[in-house]
């Protein structure tokens, strides 16, 4: 293994995929949150807490000027950070992942880490637009949402290490015995506290696109290392022999 | 009379001083877009740090997009 080359590859990659990822939310999430952070400005309005001032919506739209920037970087920095784990588990996967192209390989592990950290994941705690939810409850729906996606993810793991010792005519029960653990712990995983308190219609949208573009991220991080390593081969080591 | 020949060898084994260096990347990059509430800059800049969530006022669209809680 060509160490340096594979880390490149890996870093490259994921921030590549994760500036994709936040130009995509800039596309087609903001709107949804600009509408959310509405809702939250007319509430401070109504209760007083700010005046609908000239002097608020400067402030204000600079402010969110610098969010909405920021979301890019941190595209690149959450991309970085998701494309080094998508790498570790890659450089360690790579012999048993489907038979062919390095772009087939990343797409089946991109395809199995979307669904089972990402999809499931999301489907027990969606994620929520600005005035949904109560800050006094952040730190324990952070736990939750982080412990559901490291259960989900060891699972597949444990699972996978049934997968390597069946038969290959057994092989499916290793899937359907991750199936079966992972809805176990869907029902018996804690809901989120806070109240939808912000029209569904919104949230709904707002759910909608946040995976389309979470999901853009995949399809970006598998294309991008997957044609990467195609081209570049970390893996092999070329030696000269004297015959 | 030798020849050099080139062969192409496909190594499987994965540097441990790679897998470390990605998983610090991981989550410290996990931390700062998803769960940093001051904390980081808190070591330099002290209490108000957690005042001023520089670093949460910057991956605050990204961490509602991508499915965190933010608040």
């Amino acid at each position: 293994m060509k160490t340096i080359l594979f880390l490149a590859i890996v870093l490259v990659s994921g921030a590549l995929a994760g500036t994709i990822h936040g130009v995509a939310n800039l596309a087609i999430v903001e709107p949804y949150l600009d509408e959310a952070i509405g809702i939250e400005n007319q509430n401070l309005f109504a209760s007083g807490e700010e005046e609908d001032t000239p002097a608020f919506w400067v402030e204000y739209d600079a402010y969110r000027d610098w969010q909405k920037g920021g979301q890019v970087l941190a595209g690149a920095m959450l991309g970085t950070s998701m494309g080094a784990l998508f790498g570790i588990v890659y450089a360690l996967s790579r012999n048993v992942l489907p038979k062919g192209s390095d772009l087939k390989k990343s797409f089946t592990l991109a395809g199995v880490m979307w669904f089972t950290i990402y999809i499931i994941p999301f489907l027990k705690y969606p994620a929520n637009p600005p005035t949904v939810g109560d800050a006094e409850t952040v730190v324990l729906r952070a736990i939750l949402y982080l412990v559901f996606i490291a259960i989900s993810g060891f699972g597949v793991v444990g699972f996978y290490q049934l997968y390597k010792r069946l038969q290959s005519k057994s092989k499916i029960l290793s899937i359907v015995g991750y199936a079966v653990f992972i809805g176990i712990v869907f029902v018996l995983m804690p809901a989120n506290p806070d109240e939808v308190t912000a029209p569904m219609d919104l949230v709904n949208g707002f759910r909608a696109m946040s995976v389309v573009a979470v999901s853009v991220f995949w399809v970006s991080i598998a294309i991008i290392f997957g044609g990467l390593w195609h081209k570049l081969r970390p893996d092999t080591e070329n030696s000269e022999i004297q015959n | 009379m030798s020849s050099p020949t080139q062969i192409t060898k496909s190594t499987t084994q994965v540097p441990i001083f790679a897998i470390i260096v990605l998983a610090l990347i991981f989550v410290v990059g996990l931390f700062v877009v998803g769960y940093d509430q001051g904390h980081i800059f808190s070591v330099v800049l002290g209490e108000s740090a957690y005042e001023n969530l520089y670093i949460h006022e910057l991956t605050h669209d990204m961490r509602h997009a991508a499915g965190f809680p933010c608040h």
